[in-house]
């Protein structure tokens, strides 16, 4: 099974100037799938979301979103999607409800149709409280869901989250997310920048992005597979000296992968049996587990496969 | 940890230095604004009312009337329009293109050289006071030197008055507009300044940041002051220069105290602008607020252009609450009269006096918003 | 009325009502202002502090001193007889000092060269003038009624003050400062709007919807082409009912001449934002356009004053057809000829400049 795309990106470069923003990048995403953007600031993401949305025109290349291109200078893409920009996009001095009445009005939103799907949108994101609630008074996590909700008021078929939970509670950003995935489940697709890994994680694919290029595309269990093929070790040298050891290692044979994790180190092999040899060496002090490389180890790798 | 600490206060200055100059159009326009202004306005500004145009309407055309209309323009004060035969000259003054109308009727030459009394009209336009009361002023001057020049008796002046003006002998208005100007627009600037600065701290969060630091209010302050104050004493001294060398306005007393009135100003209103970017916290309000108490008070009720004892008394009261009439006050006298200190004691006073009161108000509402 | 653009008008006056501050500043400063400066400012030099000496005391002179004081311009300065009246000057005790002739007024008088001296202090030069004119005109009268006007001066002029007979300072100043105070409000409202919404991250959310740019424009500056007009609105009645300025032109020609300046300054200031990035810069922009605009304007100073380079930047400046047509409509009765040139004028500058805004607008946008 197969189905349609809803956005198709072909060749496509964003240039301001001599610099070059985008670089040549083809990638297409699926109705009903969470699309994640992950990498460094300045990697080129939030330009492409924001040519995604028709606030921007390619230089070159092609990009059509829901069938449709920028002929119109990108207002017919922007009628079907909804955009949520990094910054905070609500008004703090606005109540909830004169938030999202402003937000209906620029969609040009009949009155009964907006408040039909305020009521929606409000039991999705389970918000309960009164509409003449002054947005500054809100928590930054509920905060961040009504902007949600205002972007997605005239109900789009493309949501484009640019790091929607940057600067909200750990807690609260595990409800955000679990609000990405009923939204999909509603048949949206959802496209999504993130710093961080955990949240990358939970994308059904995931584009990497540095310095305007894309040097990965596929799902998080894919990305690791390809990246490492083989077992990965942890090792903890619990305060021993590891210098000499670590030396040594970097130098075996079938050693793909070696990164310092704050006291500790992931080394990732070419096979079991390069592993076992590396490690025998290793010293009383210390210990060795097998782990599952996380996509941290995958972004490592593949920015340093990319700056060979 | 109880004491004010130089350090603190000064590493507050170098962050605001920075944001200063990593801003190139502000710092440019802060210093360009007062030399510009300066420069303008000393050129523009002449309080000689003159040019007045006059439409005259002539049904005598004889010698006398003649004589009277050249009377008129060779005074130097007014410009003459003939009017339109058909319309009159109040039609002139209607449509604005006159600010006065003179009619003489047929038969003055005629009366005048039979000895008899003639009476010319003369219609003013009120609707410009400014204009209008100088023209009151010219007229009983015309009136006088053409009694004597029509009717040809030497009208006896029995005892007349000469008149000697002090420190600016020759009325050259930009002696003391400049240094008035530069008032305005220091005071003003400063205020703006600095209201805006500690209301975008407010706005944009940092200040929580500097707060949770062991930084005390005062030192805050101090910190976000310093270097604004340099900024427009940096403008003071363009300001000098400009009015010594281009526009030659003397400096009859002492620079030192020239330099602390400057202090003195900038600290009151500094302290203005603090007060109110701590009242008001938002950008746009705190700037509303500096306009407001900052551009038309120091350029309408700080004796600038319209003195301030020609007020009624209760004005007269309330523009003492304003810096600029101090300093306004304390510039002229020290640059045209050369006033001494005991002469300046008042103006100086009353700085020190509303600067501290507006600091300590400021440190009082910040220190209650910390708690 | 285009859906878009009522949510704008919504949103935008309930961002700058909600705050009680605001509407202070919009709405009771003006009033404020106004009276201040109808009822303080006067363009008459007033209460001069006089002092009069003479060595021998002399009745003539104390009857020509005395004329100064009933002028109702003059008041007495405090003094001792024999001070310095330099020293009198010098401290401000006194704005000018009147010395009779060494023998006396009246003996002089007789000799036929009875010059009194008068030292100004010029500190103040406008001031030093307007004392010149009075003293002259008051002596000549006292001269004349010492020595005996003998029946009627051969020439009189026979004056008439059109417009404000009583010559009412208020009703020369509160049009003027109206406009001023109208330019004032909506620079400033306009200037920031933009850049704080540009500021804050709003302005994302605005340029994802599929609008036009002139329906964001128009949103962003039509709220406050009303606010402006309610604000002109108020200061006219305020005007009316606290000093009786009248309005003797028709009303809808006031109407159209506040629409004119409030789309011009709105425009500007709408320009301003675009350009600033950071509302500090939109502050001094618009200052930069406030300060010089106001002294030109010809609310203080007559504009036909000033040098030729200045009158030609003046006709730049649109709060002075604002003032022209203001006076001539609230005081005049509005002239055909002074209204339609002078709106045609500021017409045109409301044109070009919603031009510019929108052009300029366009490049932020895109």
């Amino acid at each position: 099974m197969n189905p349609a795309p809803v956005l198709e990106v072909r060749d496509l470069s964003i240039k301001f100037g001599d610099f070059t923003a985008v670089d040549n990048i083809s990638f297409s995403v699926n109705r009903g799938e969470i699309f994640g953007f992950l990498g460094a600031n300045g990697a080129g993401k939030t330009t492409t979301i924001r040519m995604l949305c028709g606030l921007l025109e390619p230089t070159s290349g092609s990009a059509l979103v829901g069938g449709l291109g920028f002929e119109d200078g990108g207002k017919g893409i922007k009628k079907i999607v909804g955009y949520m920009s990094q910054k905070f996009t609500l008004y703090n001095d606005l109540t909830v409800g004169e938030n999202l009445d402003f937000a209906a009005g620029l969609r040009k939103l009949e009155p009964a149709y907006a408040k039909k799907r305020r009521k929606e949108l409000f039991e999705l994101i389970g918000f309960a409280r009164p509409l003449s609630t002054m947005v500054a008074s809100l928590p930054g996590g509920v905060k961040q869901e009504l902007a949600l909700a205002a972007a997605m008021l005239h109900d789009p078929e493309i949501v484009f989250l640019d790091e929607p939970t940057s600067g909200v509670a750990p807690s609260s950003r595990a409800r955000f997310w679990s609000l990405i995935r009923r939204i999909t489940g509603l048949g949206k697709t959802v496209i999504v920048t993130t710093h961080y890994m955990d949240e990358a994680e939970q994308c059904g694919r995931i584009a990497l992005m540095r310095t305007g290029r894309l040097i990965a595309l596929d799902s998080p269990a894919e990305l690791k597979r390809t990246a490492f093929p083989g077992p990965m070790a942890e090792i903890d040298f619990k305060g021993g000296d590891a210098a000499a050891f670590i030396s040594g290692l970097a130098k075996a044979a079938g050693l793909l992968e070696l990164s310092p994790h704050g006291m500790r180190w992931h080394a990732a092999f070419r096979d079991k049996a390069a592993m076992d040899a590396a490690l025998s060496a290793l010293p009383r002090s210390a210990s060795a587990g097998l782990i599952q490389p996380s996509l941290e180890d995958v972004f490592i790798r593949l920015i340093e496969g990319a700056e060979r | 940890m109880n004491g004010f600490n130089i350090h603190r206060a000064y590493s507050i200055a170098r962050k605001e230095v920075m944001h200063i100059l990593r801003d190139p159009f502000t710092l440019a326009l802060a210093l360009g604004l007062p030399v510009m202004l300066v420069t303008f306005f000393g050129f523009a500004i002449d309080y000689e009312v003159k040019n007045i145009k006059l439409a005259v309407s002539d049904r005598d055309n004889g010698p006398a009337s003649r004589r009277l209309k050249e009377i008129f323009s060779s005074s130097g004060y007014f410009h003459l329009v003939e009017s339109d035969p058909g319309a009159g000259p109040v039609a002139l003054v209607d449509s604005g293109r006159a600010a006065a109308a003179l009619y003489i009727e047929p038969g003055f030459s005629k009366k005048i050289k039979g000895g008899g009394s003639v009476e010319a009209q003369f219609v003013l336009d009120g609707s410009d006071n400014s204009k209008a009361g100088a023209i009151m002023g010219y007229l009983p001057g015309i009136q006088r030197s053409a009694l004597s020049k029509l009717a040809g008796t030497q009208v006896r002046e029995p005892f007349s008055v000469e008149t000697r003006f002090l420190y600016n002998p020759e009325l050259n208005s930009r002696w003391f507009t400049v240094p008035g100007l530069a008032a305005i627009i220091i005071g003003l600037l400063a205020i703006l300044l600095t209201a805006m600065t500690v209301a975008r701290e407010w706005e944009n969060g940092s200040m929580e940041l500097l707060l949770s630091t062991p930084v005390r209010p005062l030192e805050i302050m101090a910190g976000k002051l310093a270097p604004y104050g340099a900024l427009v004493l940096a403008g003071v001294f363009f300001v000098y220069l400009l009015s010594r060398l281009v526009f030659g306005v003397p400096f009859a007393g002492s620079h030192l105290l020239y330099l602390a009135a400057c202090l003195l100003f900038v600290t009151a209103a500094l302290s203005q602008g603090l007060l109110i970017s701590v009242v008001t916290r938002q950008q746009q309000i705190a700037m509303q607020f500096g306009m407001i108490t900052g551009l038309l008070p120091s350029m309408l009720l700080s004796g600038f252009i319209f003195p301030v004892e020609s007020m009624p008394r209760f004005f007269q009261y309330l523009t003492m609450l304003l810096p600029p009439r101090w300093f306004m006050a304390a510039a002229r006298g020290i640059t045209l009269k050369g006033a001494d200190l005991g002469e300046l004691a008042v103006p100086f006073l009353a700085l020190g006096l509303l600067s501290a009161g507006m600091l300590t108000l400021a440190l009082i509402k910040f220190k209650t918003d910390l708690e | 009325m285009n859906r878009t653009l009522r949510a704008f008008i919504r949103k935008e006056l309930i961002q700058t009502l909600r705050d009680v501050r605001m509407r202070a500043l919009l709405f009771g400063a003006p009033i404020i202002q106004l009276t201040i400066f109808g009822f303080a400012l006067s363009t008459e030099i007033k209460n001069i502090k006089l002092a009069a000496f003479s060595q021998p005391r002399d009745a003539m002179f104390g009857r020509v001193t005395e004329g100064f004081y009933a002028s109702g311009w003059f008041a007495r300065a405090g003094y001792t007889p024999g001070e310095d009246p330099f020293e009198l000057i010098a401290s401000g005790r006194a704005d000018a000092v009147l010395i009779a002739p060494k023998e006396g007024l009246a003996r002089s008088a007789e000799r036929g060269d009875g010059k009194m001296q008068l030292l100004v202090d010029a500190s103040n030069a406008t001031k030093a003038r307007a004392v010149e004119v009075y003293a002259k005109n008051i002596i000549a009268a006292a001269a004349a009624r010492e020595y005996g006007a003998r029946g009627e001066p051969a020439l009189k002029f026979d004056v008439r003050v059109l417009y404000n007979p009583a010559m009412e300072s208020s009703m020369f100043l509160v049009p003027g400062v109206m406009g001023m105070l109208v330019c004032l409000i909506t620079i400033i409202l306009t200037a920031m709007s933009l850049t704080r919404e540009r500021e804050m991250g709003t302005f994302e959310t605005i340029v994802s919807a599929p609008l036009s740019n002139a329906e964001v424009l128009l949103g962003k500056t039509v709220p406050y082409i009303i606010l402006g007009l309610a604000d002109a609105l108020l200061v006219v009645l305020a005007g009316y009912l606290i000093f009786g300025v009248p309005v003797r032109g028709p009303l809808w020609q006031l109407a159209l001449a506040a629409l004119a300046l409030v789309v011009t300054t709105v425009s500007i200031g709408t320009f301003i934002s675009t350009v600033a990035k950071n509302q500090q810069q939109a502050m001094l922009g618009g200052f930069m356009f406030l300060f010089p605009s106001i002294l030109m304007s010809g609310i203080m100073y007559p504009v036909e004053n000033m040098p030729k380079a200045v009158i030609a930047a003046a006709y730049l400046d649109p709060l002075m057809y604002f003032v022209r047509l203001i006076r001539s409509i609230m005081l005049k009765g509005g002239d055909a000829h002074v209204f339609w040139t002078n709106l045609g004028a500021l017409a045109l500058m409301a044109l070009s400049a919603a031009g510019f805004a929108y052009k300029r607008f366009r490049q932020t946008l895109n």
